[in-house]
């Protein structure tokens, strides 16, 4: 089934081509009284990136961990609305939490291997719904590393500590992680933020290599980068979805004024 | 200001400064002096006594010559019951505490009481636990004085647990969590792996802090002269019988004491440079 496309944010240039693998239909969402985000509706096109943007405590993370429903780890957080994955709603309440999130990754802003070794840290989470022999998890492990583009450089080292890896490369252990578990859908929450500009590049680099496969969400508080790696990206602001549109029409002829001057370094 | 107003400022600050440091240094050297006292004494007079016999013979009637076994075998007895029953109890106490009643009120309950338990007088468990077991069975036993010490390691391993799985990251739960593992997993693989160390050296600690412990075992376990490694009755132990010893006019039972001292002090020495090496390890990596 093709889902609907939201009218209002989803202009009518859309190539009709493009089919949404998730769908946000008024979503809101709150931290105990205050309210984080309002009436949220947008569309992520299936296999590209999008971006989300906007300045600090504009709800860009907080819209990005409703997708895996990652808040419900704490108390008085709650989304209501519509989040469709393929059609189905996943704020639903009979949704399986740990099944939603083998198809939904999340990478985080800080690197965050497990304490174990790096062999360990991949085939962790392919364990949890697969049973293998040890020559296939030998397999997916290093498939996972080599598209992290991390597997020249720690082949000769898989019993050692996830830990022992320098910034850069726990970041492509924790997407090499995600991606083993055979996710549709990969959420990049400012995962360049805590890098330098190399290791940043090689990220950005992963990035256009898994959006073949891949629908991914990535929120940056760098514009640039943004600019660099999505093919949408939304402008978020105070809780609010300001515009959403195709990354080169937000970056060179925004609609909003907001929009222009966030992107021209007016505020924020 | 003007140069020599500066350079009167900066001499007067260095004579503040070096006075302060000086009654600091002395502070510290008095507290030092006493421990070293104390522990020159204990090591001097201790090491006099220390032979074969201390570990291979019971505790001597008056005017004998003997040794500690019966003691040492009942304190180790004891502790290791201890252990094995406070253990679990206060880890998981320490697991509800610092991640599935993270946000609850019971755990801010829980965790003011078990404060409160940290620092109870020992003797006050030693009498509540003769109330509660040594009373009812009618006598004195091992197995009482096991209880009374398990009490005593589950604040400790409660509080260590707590503090240490709060010590991991909540990046490293939502990581785990992200990537579709249930809570118990994330708990036993991601957690319980990054706060081991801590969680170890809290069991350690708790040790420590029993070995010595003399006021709960008076009312439970009471003491033995001979042999024993029945735990329905009475048996001896290091502080217990250091406690007898100690207060007795018979210099062979004096000596035993101070070496029975020795013994413990090496092995809670031990002990607890063990769990700093453990704590010293996780804080390297």
């Amino acid at each position: 089934m093709k889902p609907m496309l939201s009218t209002e944010l989803d202009v009518a240039a859309e190539p009709a081509a493009e089919t949404a693998k998730i769908e946000v239909r008024h979503l809101n969402f709150h931290y105990g009284q205050s309210k984080a985000l309002k009436d949220i509706s947008l569309s992520l096109p299936a296999r590209s990136v999008t971006a989300f943007i906007g300045p600090s405590g504009c709800g860009k993370s907080t819209l990005l961990r409703c997708f895996n429903r990652i808040y419900e780890l704490y108390p008085r957080q709650s989304a209501d609305g519509e989040i469709l994955l393929d059609g189905r709603n996943i704020l639903d309440r009979s949704q399986d939490l740990n099944l939603l999130r083998t198809r939904i990754g999340m990478v985080f802003q800080k690197p965050t291997p497990f304490p174990m070794s790096i062999y360990e840290n991949i085939a962790f989470g392919v364990r949890l719904y697969e049973k293998l022999p040890k020559s296939e998890m030998d397999g997916r492990v290093e498939h996972a590393l080599k598209r992290a583009a991390l597997w020249t450089e720690v082949k000769d080292k898989l019993d050692a500590s996830g830990l022992s890896l320098s910034g850069g490369q726990q970041q492509r252990l924790c997407i090499a992680r995600t991606v083993a578990v055979k996710p549709e859908v990969i959420l990049l929450d400012e995962p360049a933020s805590a890098l330098d500009p190399l290791s940043t590049a090689k990220i950005e680099e992963l990035i256009d290599e898994l959006k073949d496969d891949y629908t991914i969400v990535i929120v940056t508080h760098n514009m640039q980068q943004a600019a660099r790696v999505s093919s949408k990206t939304a402008f978020m602001y105070l809780g609010e979805l300001i515009e959403f549109d195709k990354t080169e029409k937000i970056f060179t002829s925004p609609r909003e004024k907001r929009t222009q001057d966030y992107i021209t370094g007016r505020f924020g | 200001m003007t140069v020599a107003a500066a350079t009167s400022l900066h001499s007067r600050r260095k004579v503040r400064n070096s006075a302060m440091m000086t009654l600091c240094v002395v502070a510290a050297g008095i507290g030092l002096a006493w421990l070293a006292l104390i522990l020159g004494a204990l090591v001097w007079k201790g090491l006099a006594g220390v032979n074969l016999a201390v570990f291979t013979e019971m505790t001597p009637p008056p005017g004998d010559a003997g040794g500690l076994l019966n003691a040492i075998y009942g304190s180790v007895v004891m502790t290791v019951i201890a252990v094995a029953v406070g253990t679990p109890v206060g880890v998981m106490a320490g697991t509800y505490m610092a991640e599935y009643g993270r946000f609850s009120k019971l755990t801010t309950v829980v965790r003011f009481i078990n404060d409160i338990l940290l620092s109870a007088p020992s003797i006050i468990i030693g009498l509540f636990v003769y109330e509660l077991v040594v009373r009812p069975m009618g006598h004195f036993s091992a197995l009482a004085g096991a209880v009374a010490l398990a009490i005593l390691v589950i604040p400790v391993v409660v509080r260590t647990t707590e503090d240490m799985l709060n010590l991991v990251p909540n990046t490293l739960r939502e990581a785990g969590t992200a990537i579709g593992a249930p809570r118990w997993i994330v708990i036993r693989s991601v957690a319980y792996r990054a706060a081991l160390s801590g969680i170890v050296t809290g069991i350690l600690l708790s040790i420590a802090r029993i070995s010595g412990e003399t006021a709960p075992l008076l009312f439970t376990a009471l003491n033995n002269q001979f042999w024993s490694s029945n735990l329905n009755a009475p048996m001896a132990s290091l502080p217990v019988t250091i406690f007898q010893f100690a207060l007795s006019p018979y210099e062979e039972w004096q000596q035993l004491a101070w070496t029975g001292a020795l013994i413990i002090t090496l092995t809670v020495l031990g002990l607890s440079i063990f769990a700093r090496s453990l704590t010293g390890r996780r804080e390297d990596r």
